[in-house]
């Protein structure tokens, strides 16, 4: 599934990104990879979410949520 | 003297370590990107001259924005001696990611372990002995709010500043498997990458090596090369295909990431507990639905209290003007002073000056509220609650933070854009930030909404704020259309946690702010008042006391036509409208000269200038006309030498002024247009 369906509350593992590689390395050096364990804090209904990478909280804008694949755990 | 540069992810604390040890007053909030710019200060430390430069937060030492750039290419530069990491304990593992980085470097590097009392508040631990083992580098708790730590820290920076190795690395690496490779890196580095990877970087090495005899960091280099960095394949090519670099990039990031995680779970101690406060705040403040009202409630909240609170402590401030008035001119009158020295001090100087400065308390409590919100951890989230909307115009949420910042002043909202990623974004953001309505405008708007709409004056100045807001959002709506390259504007913005606003942060925000407004009001405001009553005092006749006969009324009577239209045919008003380029308190202040009043806030002056006004035939019609061009013309002179030197072109500052004249111009033409037919 997209991280944009994820639900609030909920953890997920990246699967894959799908963005360009400029952002790819944006999240990369944020710790947001392949395998990255992320948990939804808040999923506005547009995709634009807060997610909790490795500690820390980060507002995503839609196009970011849009390619991330995750699976849940 | 040694340089010794702060470097850190945004928002952990390294101005705040700045202005402790330099005693400067730099900006300081809870939200990413505060600091755009590259600040230096210095000060003496046991005997050694010690330049100390602040630089804007960054994730990494890739960059992506120009103040993540700014950094970046200081800390690569030969100019630093020692680096300062400073690490936000409280969100380790992010951090670490920067410190491992600058390890690679080569240069000395000392660990600033800032916010370890949040890390306490939440029941952690961290283990100082093991974390300095597994980094290789001295690691100093600090807190740079408590000022705590800061002599010790110096004291590592002059104890490391010529080490260019690591202090000696213990490592267990309990996960990784024996080492086959040829080299054992774990005693010289503190992050050892897999067999392969290692490979792979000696061969960029010796590539480097034999290319580029010299250097220092060729690990570094090397690395980078691997990590398919751009700028330093640029600088540095070699001949060595750069497909084989593919995929390797990932893979350097997850090895650091899973040497941090080895840290973290050796040096951090009881991670149970964690911050539940921040979370339960967001589940309102970022509501699926209730995020937006709750926003335009904070911001009415904050007009009100402007608006409010500052027209009741106003009353002191002008009884304070009205006693200094009387008694210059009383003195001057003794003193047997003439007639036209007595005039340029008490009706140019305490007039323009004086009334300005009744302002004081309105501008007081709008940076007030402005500081509240900006040190509590409320910043980020609006870029968030803001995206949905800002996406439509086009813009990330993180725009809006620049177009918010805009309330208070428009010069240091502007620098902010460059917290943007693309150009294109920056511009427009540059473009719109001017119609949010910045604190210079607050006097028109209160003066004149009070003078022509005295019952409903609040609604009056609120409308302004709105037209402003809806100007901006236009403008960012037509340009998105018009703007054929679509451009992907993802939000990417770190929330931090929330908290308390510090009293000295808040306080220190304010003064500031305080003592530019006074500033203003001796410099720009003191010499427009001067020329303005130096023009309307003299004619070709020479010393006149008639106005009309005035080069000032000469000049606005030769400009008025084009002001016809838009309700503003008067000189006096032309000539107040093209003083306030320089500031926009200037329009009140040239009023107050044009028409002799002496204390222009006071129920007193607000009625002799009412009667001066009316006299030559300004209305309430033309009061909106005014307030609204006030709006939206040019903001001050600051803003058009800030907006030049952001955009970095001269064609493009042009065009963002005459495009805000021909605005405000529109603006006023159709209110007056429509509103004379109606009325």
């Amino acid at each position: 599934m997209r991280l944009n369906n994820g639900q609030t509350g909920r953890s997920y593992c990246v699967q894959g990104l799908e963005l360009p590689q400029d952002m790819k390395r944006r999240l990369g050096v944020l710790g947001m990879t392949k395998g990255t364990l992320l948990e939804v804090m808040n999923n506005k209904s547009g995709g634009t979410m807060v997610v909790k990478i490795r500690g820390t909280r980060f507002a995503l804008g839609k196009h970011i949520t849009e390619n991330v694949e995750v699976a849940e755990q | 003297m040694i340089t010794v540069a702060f470097i850190g992810n945004p928002n952990c604390g390294k101005t705040t370590l700045f202005n402790a040890y330099t005693g400067a007053r730099l900006k300081v909030a809870n939200w990413p990107g505060v600091t755009v710019e590259k600040v230096e200060g210095s000060f003496r430390f046991q005997g050694e001259d010690i330049r100390l430069v602040d630089l804007p937060g960054t994730y990494s030492l890739t960059s992506y924005t120009m103040e993540e750039q700014v950094s970046r290419d200081f800390i690569l530069s030969d100019e630093v001696d020692v680096v300062i990491d400073v690490v936000d304990a409280s969100s380790l593992e992010r951090n670490l990611y920067l410190t491992l980085q600058l390890l690679e470097l080569g240069k000395p590097v000392v660990v600033a372990l800032n916010m370890m009392d949040i890390v306490e508040k939440r029941g952690m631990e961290i283990d100082l002995h093991r974390l300095p083992e597994m980094l290789g580098a001295p690691v100093i708790p600090v807190s740079a709010r408590k000022r705590r730590g800061l002599e010790v820290l110096m004291h590592a920076v002059l104890h490391h500043k010529e080490q260019a190795g690591p202090d000696p690395l213990i490592h267990e690496h309990k996960n990784a498997e024996k080492t086959r490779h040829r080299h054992d890196h774990h005693s010289e580095y503190a992050m050892v990458y897999s067999d392969e990877i290692e490979d792979r970087i000696d061969l960029f090495e010796e590539a480097l090596r034999q290319n580029y005899p010299g250097l220092s960091n060729y690990r570094w280099l090397a690395l980078k090369l691997l990590e398919s960095d751009d700028a330093i394949w640029e600088r540095y090519p070699v001949d060595l295909p750069r497909q084989q670099t593919a995929g390797f990039e990932d893979r350097v990031i997850n090895e650091k990431y899973d040497f941090i995680e080895e840290i973290v779970e050796e040096c951090l101690m009881g991670r149970a507990r964690k911050a539940e406060l921040t979370d339960r705040i967001d589940r309102i403040l970022t509501h699926r639905i209730w995020s937006i009202p709750v926003f335009l409630c904070i911001m009415a909240l904050v007009f009100f209290l402007t608006f409010t609170v500052g027209d009741f402590l106003k009353g002191y401030v002008e009884i304070l003007i009205e006693q200094l008035s009387g008694l210059v001119l009383s003195g001057l009158t003794a003193a047997g002073c003439s007639a036209p020295l007595i005039s340029l001090i008490c009706d140019g100087i305490i007039a323009g000056v004086g009334g300005i400065i009744t302002f004081l308390p309105n501008i007081f409590i709008l940076f007030l509220a402005l500081a509240l919100l900006e040190d509590s951890g409320y910043m980020s989230r609006v870029a968030y609650v803001m995206d949905g909307i800002m996406g439509r115009l086009g813009l990330s949420g993180r725009a809006f933070i620049p177009m918010l910042l805009g309330f208070g002043c428009t010069v240091p909202a502007i620098m902010a854009s460059r917290a943007l990623e693309n150009r294109r974004d920056r511009l427009k953001t540059m473009l719109v930030t001017p119609f949010m309505s910045c604190s210079a405008r607050l006097p028109v708007y209160i003066l004149f909404s009070e003078l022509f709409f005295p019952d409903y004056a609040m609604l009056a100045a609120y409308s302004m704020y709105v037209i402003g807001i809806f100007m901006a959002i236009l403008v960012a709506f037509v340009i998105s259309r018009m703007d054929r390259s679509k451009t992907e504007n993802a939000l990417l913005i770190e929330l931090p946690e929330y908290k308390l606003p510090s009293l000295r942060t808040v306080f220190i925000y304010v003064w500031e702010k305080v003592k530019d407004f006074l500033q203003k009001a001796g410099t720009t405001i003191f010499a427009a008042s001067v020329v303005m009553w130096l023009i309307l005092n003299f004619g070709p006749a020479g010393y006149t006391t008639d106005m009309t006969q005035s080069f000032g009324a000469q000049i606005g009577r030769f400009i008025v036509p084009l002001f016809v239209p838009c309700g503003l045919g008067f000189w006096q008003i032309v000539v107040a409208l093209i003083a306030g380029i320089s500031a926009k308190e200037v329009v009140v202040s040239s009023c107050a000269v044009l028409f002799g009043v002496p204390n222009v806030n006071s129920s007193a002056g607000m009625a002799s200038l009412y009667a001066g006004l009316s006299a030559i035939g300004f209305g309430p019609l033309n009061a909106v006309c005014l307030m609204v061009f006030c709006l939206l013309y040019v903001p001050c002179a600051a803003t058009i030498i800030t907006i030049r030197r952001e955009s970095g072109s001269r064609r493009w500052t042009a065009l963002s002024v005459i495009f805000q004249l021909a605005t405000a111009w529109v603006m006023s033409f159709l209110i007056y247009q429509i509103g004379s037919r109606l009325l």
